[in-house]
Parts: C-alpha cells; sequence; structure tokens
C-alpha cells in the first residue's frame, strides 16, 4: 500500500511545474559548479605545488645545523582539497599557511625560530561585490532546502481542502501507511533530479584531464550525498509537519517559508555575531604590546647578566643558549594563545550556529570535503606536529655528533657537522577520514535529532488530525 | 467605485493569516539584527577610536620630520547598519607619507578583531528587506488575478462599469498599503533604537539618507509585487502562478546574484598591463636613483652614503619597497641620530643640502609614479568591480541593493571618498613640510636641538560626502527601479486588457 501511494504521488509530482523547474535549477547550477572547478582547480593545485617546492628549496639550501635550528622551516603550506566544488567552506577568509622564522633579537642575540599564523585578508584587492561561491554546500543548503518546502507544503493540506484525503482515509489505509507513502514520494521526486544533477556534475569533472578523482574521494562524495539526503528528509518532514497542521496551503506556504528563511538565511548569521562577542581574543595591538614588553624584559635581563661572563666564553655560551630558548618559547607560546583565543572565538560562535541545519550541514560538508575551519584546525595541528618533529631532529642530529658540546642555542656549542638536506623532515598536509567521523559527529547526530523529532511530530500531528 | 475597490481589496489582505505572520516575523529579525549591528558597530567605533589614538602617539613619538609616520583611520559608517556593503570590508587604515600617493590598494586593517570572524557572514537591515519583502510582496501578489479568476469574482467584479485598468489600481494600491505597515514599522523601529542606543547620534543629513532608503524600499517592494502580478495575469491557476512565483523568486533573489558573478566576469586581473605600469614607475624610480647618486658623488665629501659618515644613537633607515601585484614602489627613508657628536658638525650642512635636493624630487617621483599606478590599478581593479555591479543590476535585487548603498555611502564609490581625502591629507602633509622648510631644517634627521612638535601638523578628518552626492550616486538605481515598475505595470496592463475572464 505504500508502494501504491508514493507511485501516486510520484506520478503527480513527475508531471508538476514544479519538478521541471526544481530540475532545470539543480542542473544549471550544478553545471555552472563542474565548469567553474574544471577551470579552478588545475591552477589551484600548481600554485600550491609551486608553493610547496619553493620552500622546499629554501629548506633544502640549508646544510649547517645550527643554521637549521635557526631559521626554521619557513613557509608550511595547507594542501587545497581536491573537493573544492562540494563546499568552499571560506577558504579565503583562513590563511593557507603558516610559517616558522626566526624573528626575535634579544640585544645582539638572534633567537630560534617560532611557528606564525598569518591572518587572511583576502579582499585588499578585491572590490568585487561579496557573493556566495556557488558550491554543493549552497546547492544543497539553499536550493535543495527551498525545494523541499515546495514540494510539500500542499501535500497533505491540499488534500484536505479538495477533499480527497477523506476519500483516501476512508479505505482501510492506517494513517502513517499515508504519511509514509507521501514522504517517501516527495524524496523520490526530488532525489531524482537531485542525484542526475549531481551526477552530471561529476561526469563533467571526472571528464577533465587534470582533475583526478581516487577511491578516498569517491568514499566521501557518497558519503555526502547521504548526507544530502538526510538534510533533504529534514525539510520533508518540516514540510509534512506544517501542511498537516494547516487547514490551508497558502498559509502552510508562508509559515515554511518564513521558517526557511529565519533558520537558513538569517539565523546563521545573528546568532554567530551574537555569540562571537563573548569573547574577545587578544587584539593586534595588544599582541605587539607584549610582544615588545617580553623581548624588552628578556634584553634587560640577558643585558645585566652580560659582565659577569667577561672573559668565561664557556659561561657566556650556557647563558646565551638559556637566554636564546628562552626567548623561542615566549614567542612560541605568545603567538599559540593568540590563534587559541581566535579559534575559541569561533568555535564558540559555531556551536551556537548549529540551531541551524544549513550550519549542520555545511559543517558536516566541510568536514568531509576537507575546508573551512574544521580542517584548518587540523591543517594547524599538522602543522604542530611538524614543529615537534623538526625540533627533535635537531636535538636528534646534535646528540648523535660526539664533538658537539651539546648546547642548542648558540653555533659554538652545537654540532659543526654538515646536515644532509634530504634527511630534514618535510611537512605534509594530511587528511584522514577516521578523524573527520570524530568532527562530524556532533554535527550528525544533530541532524538525525533533528529529523526524528521533526519526523515523530508530524505522525503525531497527522494522526491527530480531524478530516 | 475606486476606494470601494481598494477598501474590499485592504481588508481582504489585512485580515489574512499571511499578513499577521509577515508582520511579526519581520518586526522580530528587525529588532533582532538591529541591536547586534549597533553593537557591533559600537565596537568598531572603539577600536577607530583606539587607532586613531595609538596612531596619533606613534606620532607624537616620531622627533624627527622624516621619520614622522601618519597612519590615518577611516571611521566606520553609522548607516552601514542599513547596508554594510564594503564597509567593513575593506580596509580602514592607510600610511600618509610624502614619499608616495596612497590608493585604495595601499590600506590595511587595524588589527583590532579576530580576522577568521570573516568566515561567518554577516547581515544587514536592507538584506533582510531584500530577501523577506520580496517573498511576501509576490505571496500577496500570486493570486490577486488567478485567484479571482479561478473563484469567478472577477467575471463579477467586471460586470460592474469599472474599468480593468482601475481594478488593478486598486489592487495594487490596497497590497501595496499592507506591505508598507511592516516595512514603515520596521524602518521606525530602526531608528528608535539607533536614537536610543547612547554612542550612535544621528543628524538631519542621516535621516535624509534613511529617508532615501525608506524609498528605494518602497520602489523594490512594488517592483517584486509587479512581478507577482505579472506572474498572477498570464497563469490560469493559482498553484501554477504559486509555483512560478517561487521560483522567481529563488531565481531572482537566491541564484542570479551569486551566479552572474562566476559567470560572466574574468577573474585573474591582466598581468601585462600591470607589468608595463610597472616597468614605467620603475623607470621614473630609477631615475630619481640616478640623481640622488649623482648628487651624492658631486658633494665634496666622498662617498655615497646620504648620511656622510654620521653616527649617534639610532641612524638610517633606507628601503626599496616593490611590490609588483600593487605596483607599489618607493623609497622609504627616515633618520634619528639621538646625539650627533661634535666631530661631525661640519657635515651637518652638507647633509642639509642633501636632504633640499633629494626630497622634493622624491615627491615629484611619487607624484608622476601615481599617476601611471592610479590609471593601470583603476583599469585592472576597480573597472571590473564596476562591470560586476552592472551585471548584478539586471536582477531588481542588485539595483536595490546598488541604491541602498549609494544612499549609505558604503559603496564603493562613497568608500573611494576616503582614499581621495587620504591623497589630499598628504598633499597637505608636504605643504606642511614646505611651510616649515622641514627638508633643509636640522630636525629632520636629528632630534639633538629639540624635536618636532608635531601638534602644528593639520590634523586628519573625514568628512562623508554630504546628502546631495548621495541623492545624486542612488538616482540612477533609484530610477532604474522606478523604470522596471512602469514598464511592468504597462505589460500587466495589456495583458489583462487583452485576456478572457
Amino acid at each position: 500500500m505504500i508502494w501504491h501511494i508514493t507511485k501516486r504521488e510520484l506520478y503527480d509530482n513527475l508531471n508538476s511545474l514544479r519538478f521541471a523547474l526544481a530540475t532545470l535549477l539543480l542542473f544549471v547550477l550544478m553545471l555552472i559548479n563542474a565548469v567553474i572547478h574544471v577551470q579552478e582547480h588545475p591552477e589551484r593545485m600548481q600554485k600550491y605545488h609551486d608553493a610547496t617546492t619553493n620552500s622546499l628549496n629554501t629548506l633544502r639550501s640549508q646544510t649547517d645545523l645550527f643554521s637549521i635550528a635557526q631559521e626554521g622551516p619557513g613557509n608550511l603550506y595547507k594542501k587545497p582539497s581536491s573537493l573544492y566544488f562540494c563546499e568552499e567552506g571560506g577558504d579565503i577568509f583562513l590563511p593557507d599557511y603558516a610559517y616558522g622564522i626566526a624573528r626575535v633579537q634579544i640585544a645582539n642575540l638572534r633567537t630560534f625560530w617560532s611557528l606564525y599564523y598569518p591572518a587572511a585578508f583576502p579582499n585588499v584587492f578585491n572590490l568585487r561585490p561579496d557573493t556566495v561561491k556557488v558550491d554543493w554546500g549552497f546547492v544543497i543548503g539553499y536550493v535543495l532546502s527551498l525545494i523541499a518546502i515546495l514540494f510539500t507544503f500542499d501535500s497533505i493540506s491540499s488534500e484536505r481542502e479538495r477533499g480527497t484525503l477523506r476519500l483516501m482515509l476512508s479505505n482501510s489505509v492506517p494513517r502513517h501507511t499515508v504519511l509514509i507513502g507521501k514522504f517517501l514520494g516527495a524524496l523520490v521526486s526530488i532525489s531524482i533530479p537531485f542525484t542526475l544533477a549531481i551526477l552530471m556534475n561529476l561526469l563533467v569533472i571526472s571528464m577533465s584531464r587534470d582533475i583526478d578523482l581516487g577511491v578516498d574521494v569517491w568514499i566521501r562524495l557518497s558519503i555526502i550525498f547521504i548526507i544530502a539526503i538526510l538534510y533533504l528528509c529534514l525539510f520533508i518532514a518540516l514540510g509534512l509537519l506544517v501542511s498537516s497542521s494547516v487547514q490551508n496551503s497558502v498559509a502552510s506556504l508562508v509559515i515554511l517559508l518564513l521558517t526557511w528563511c529565519v533558520f537558513v538565511v538569517f539565523v546563521p548569521s545573528t546568532l554567530s555575531s551574537i555569540a562571537s562577542s563573548f569573547s574577545t581574543p587578544m587584539t593586534y595591538d595588544e599582541y605587539f604590546k607584549r610582544r615588545n614588553q617580553n623581548i624588552k624584559e628578556l634584553t634587560e635581563e640577558y643585558v645585566a647578566l652580560l659582565p659577569e661572563t667577561r672573559g668565561l666564553p664557556n659561561k657566556k655560551i650556557q647563558i646565551d643558549s638559556e637566554y636564546v630558548i628562552k626567548g623561542t618559547e615566549q614567542e612560541e607560546r605568545l603567538s599559540q594563545e593568540q590563534l587559541n583565543q581566535q579559534l575559541t572565538q569561533i568555535e564558540q560562535a559555531r556551536s551556537v550556529t548549529r540551531i541551524s541545519p544549513v550550519t549542520l550541514i555545511q559543517h558536516l560538508l566541510e568536514v568531509f570535503v576537507g575546508t573551512g575551519f574544521e580542517r584548518h584546525q587540523q591543517f594547524l595541528e599538522n602543522v604542530h606536529r611538524y614543529a615537534r618533529e623538526y625540533r627533535e631532529f635537531v636535538t636528534d642530529m646534535d646528540r648523535a655528533d660526539p664533538d658537539s658540546l651539546h648546547i642548542i642555542g648558540v653555533r659554538e656549542g652545537m654540532s659543526q657537522k654538515q646536515v644532509n638536506p634530504e634527511s630534514i623532515p618535510i611537512f605534509e598536509d594530511k587528511l584522514s577520514l577516521s578523524r573527520d567521523f570524530n568532527a562530524a559527529a556532533i554535527d550528525l547526530f544533530l541532524l538525525i535529532l533533528f529529523f526524528v523529532v521533526l519526523m515523530s511530530a508530524t505522525y503525531l500531528r497527522f494522526v491527530g488530525i480531524e478530516i | 467605485m475606486l476606494s470601494t475597490l481598494i477598501r474590499r481589496e485592504l481588508l481582504d489582505n489585512l485580515m489574512t493569516f499571511r499578513f499577521i505572520v509577515v508582520f511579526i516575523i519581520m518586526l522580530l529579525l528587525v529588532v533582532a539584527n538591529t541591536s547586534v549591528l549597533i553593537r557591533d558597530y559600537d565596537r568598531r567605533l572603539a577600536s577607530y577610536n583606539s587607532a586613531v589614538k595609538s596612531n596619533h602617539d606613534r606620532l607624537l613619538e616620531s622627533r624627527t620630520y622624516s621619520s614622522g609616520s601618519f597612519a590615518v583611520v577611516r571611521p566606520p559608517n553609522l548607516l552601514s547598519i542599513f547596508n554594510a556593503g564594503l564597509d567593513k570590508r575593506l580596509s580602514n587604515e592607510i600610511f600618509v607619507s610624502y614619499g608616495f600617493v596612497p590608493t585604495l590598494y595601499d590600506g590595511q586593517k587595524h588589527g583590532s578583531t579576530n580576522p577568521l570572524l570573516n568566515l561567518f557572514s554577516s547581515i544587514d537591515i536592507v538584506f533582510i528587506f531584500e530577501v523577506v519583502l520580496s517573498l511576501m510582496s509576490l505571496i500577496f501578489a500570486y493570486d490577486a488575478l488567478a485567484g479571482e479568476r479561478e473563484r469567478g469574482t472577477l467575471r463579477l467584479v467586471l460586470t460592474h462599469p469599472v474599468s480593468r485598468g482601475k481594478i488593478l489600481f486598486a489592487k495594487y494600491i490596497s497590497a501595496m498599503l499592507c506591505l508598507l505597515i511592516p516595512l514603515l514599522m520596521s524602518f521606525l523601529l530602526v531608528v528608535i533604537l539607533l536614537m536610543t542606543s547612547s554612542i550612535v547620534s544621528l543628524k538631519v543629513d542621516d535621516f535624509l539618507r534613511i529617508g532615501g532608503i525608506v524609498l528605494s524600499s518602497i520602489a523594490y517592494l512594488s517592483a517584486f509585487y509587479f512581478i507577482g502580478m505579472l506572474i498572477s495575469v498570464i497563469t490560469r491557476r493559482t498553484s501554477t502562478a504559486l509555483m512560478l512565483a517561487m521560483f522567481v523568486w529563488a531565481f531572482l533573489v537566491l541564484v542570479y546574484p551569486n551566479v552572474i558573478l562566476v559567470t560572466v566576469t574574468p577573474a585573474q586581473p591582466s598581468q601585462e598591463r600591470l607589468a608595463s605600469a610597472f616597468n614605467q614607475i620603475e623607470q621614473i624610480w630609477d631615475e630619481f636613483e640616478r640623481e640622488r647618486k649623482d648628487f651624492l658623488a658631486n658633494d665634496p665629501i666622498p662617498g655615497e652614503e646620504s648620511h656622510f659618515g654620521m653616527q649617534g644613537g639610532s641612524g638610517l633607515f633606507e628601503k626599496w619597497y616593490k611590490d609588483k601585484s600593487s605596483l607599489l614602489f618607493t623609497y622609504i627613508a627616515a633618520s634619528y641620530i639621538n646625539k650627533l657628536d661634535d666631530e661631525f658638525e661640519p657635515q651637518v650642512p652638507h647633509v642639509q643640502n642633501y636632504y633640499r635636493f633629494v626630497i622634493p624630487r622624491k615627491i615629484d617621483a611619487a607624484e608622476r609614479s601615481w599617476l601611471v599606478r592610479k590609471q593601470a590599478l583603476e583599469s585592472v581593479y576597480f573597472r571590473p568591480a564596476i562591470v560586476d555591479r552592472i551585471f548584478l543590476r539586471l536582477s531588481p535585487v542588485g539595483m536595490y541593493d546598488a541604491a541602498t548603498q549609494a544612499w549609505a555611502g558604503t559603496d564603493l564609490i562613497g568608500l573611494r571618498d576616503f582614499y581621495e581625502a587620504t591623497r589630499k591629507y598628504q598633499r597637505t602633509v608636504i605643504d606642511y613640510f614646505y611651510d616649515k622648510n622641514a627638508f633643509e631644517d636640522r630636525k629632520w634627521f636629528s632630534p639633538d636641538k629639540g624635536s618636532v612638535d608635531w601638534n602644528s601638523l593639520p590634523q586628519f578628518s573625514f568628512q562623508r560626502s554630504v546628502v546631495d552626492i548621495n541623492a545624486k550616486r542612488a538616482l540612477p538605481d533609484l530610477l532604474l527601479l522606478l523604470m522596471m515598475n512602469l514598464i511592468l505595470f504597462f505589460i500587466i496592463f495589456l495583458v489583462f486588457q487583452r485576456s478572457e475572464v
């Protein structure tokens, strides 16, 4: 019986104007998305490739351990995702590199390198108007949800208006069967154009010679597809809920559209700006003030100690090394502190905006695509791991040399042997799927929760109504 | 007869469920967002004030003329609450030096906010209207004619001796009256919230600008009502009309503005244009450098060093700054010799001579390279942005956005005023230096006999354009919107005259 109802709904929908318009809209958007990706992606990869080769060359040009330890690894680049077309995730607002260089001078001592996190200000030259990137995230988050509403707003209320619902229920069909039939009908009739549009999109992209989608990528794409369908279900359930609660289909549409506007368009930005005002991260002015203060204090301490070392070269080496390490640690700690405060602010704002389903889907897509904030945090973790590795490499190399004094921080105290440039650890930015599932867990859970709540509300409502 | 018709329509509309829902949601959205936006404005104003102060302190710290650092800061625009435009996005701090002429492309952001916050899109009052008002106009309009036709009441009305034009007009007027209530109430609420918040003070000009924004909103509302009416008049059934209206809305508001920019304009700036301009600028500075070197070579004191061997305390800072993408090419030099020993006293006239010769030439080179630079940057970065905005105007959303931005002064042209003002200020600084004979002054390079008194330097202040200019800039878009209204009305009228009931 469910199939019977589903089939009827499906036939109804396939012949309707909205089906034609929805199909057209989805196809056009997906085609544009694919064409743009095919044009832009090779450029992006080339840029990344050039940048990493460059920084690798500078890294390998050093052969002496002290300068390796002092100058640091230089720029560390974030690897662009090959699924960029699915969700751009505000990547232009995130810096695509971090760098480790030596910047601090304590009197005439130069400290070792420490990590810095640049800010991305992409818009100084870009005077073009603001737009939302046409990616899958946009198509699914905004367009697909709107289509779901337009397909379901009248599915119960109009039958009630016309009296056909009474007719149907006078047969010995349980109400939940009718409901599920209607649900599946809407789901299938929207999924058809959506799936076709996605397949066309992937076809165009995979036909391009410059883009190579691996197995891992296809797994990710299927996960994304399943999540999109789940998101679609959420809005169909919402549509059925309102449609069964309201007598008249226009009223149902007005309520649905306003709900859509509020939750999809307005809630994410309004709530994020409210939530981001709860914490105030260190400003750059404060950062520089504290940094200068720190350096000044260390310099004073160091200069005060200098007279004691006159004529005692060994002691001077000890003190120099101590202050190089102190200065480096202080610098690293401060920029880390600022970064953490900034990240916490964003994290807070992001968790509050999870009320909106469109944020959920964006978070999920970001995670599986490998763009956006979650990915940026992963990148930063990779950077920190690499920084540790690099520093360990320096100590290990020093320890391996029996002639060295093992005093890190001063040229005379460290190994004078040539280092094989090939043996310096190289930064490699990696993505792991299992970690992605952890990051996605909350969002996925919330999405399912919303769906279950809405679906049960619809069921209760539909069972309870009088016709 | 007309008044009867209007009254009937008005009552029909006002009593509906949709009207009440629209009204409540609209007010809620406006109140919530206005309070958020006002707080945001407060924050920006506070960080503006602190940036102004820290820049002033930095200036007072510099003790020689040549090391004086003037960064000027752009104040946040109060009306960015209505339409943020580029106000938050473009740079808000710019360095002014006698050695280069500042342009829009040289600014930076003063560091008082978390740059990662850009991840979240920000909305403004006009955006709420853009989305909600258009949707509501369509929902009010889609069944204006199709519904009556379906129910047969249209035939009934037309049996009376009433012209079809009058019916259309009555429907339009009554629906607009209904839609204006939430619109005007929202504006009123925003203004009340603005006036009650302590930091913000509205001037008469601001009220006129807000009036302009209201006017544009009404034109926008009516354009969408006409679009809905057109759909209603060409379709036979209300359900078809509704679907068509919704997809037209999705296309015009959601899809078109985002799709058009990626499909139409080239993304890459023309590298050749930039390279040739860079070459020209390089030549100008090469010539300057040659003259400078010649002067140093011909001076009785040997060596090519512009300090002639003077030392003490700090020293000389010299740097060539080159950036190909922004065509920035300049020679930055500042000197601050804290303690000038007596043994260097004979060199002082030479140094003074040198600066008297070099600085005017540097100013001249900067001026000439600016002329080249300005043209190249305008054609590479500015013009494409203008072309983009023309394409956006093919949708009424684009026209409305452009008109309200122009009223608020947050559009590209309005923001360019600030950079123009910084350029004028740079001229003022140079004139001040000439007045004070600063280049040949001892204080140019050494504060040993008294440091510079910066308090006599004219302060930078940025006055936004007067309301007439805002009106002039907003007028084309407003007229476009009105023209669109008229054309749509005529089409509807013609179709309705010929249609059978």
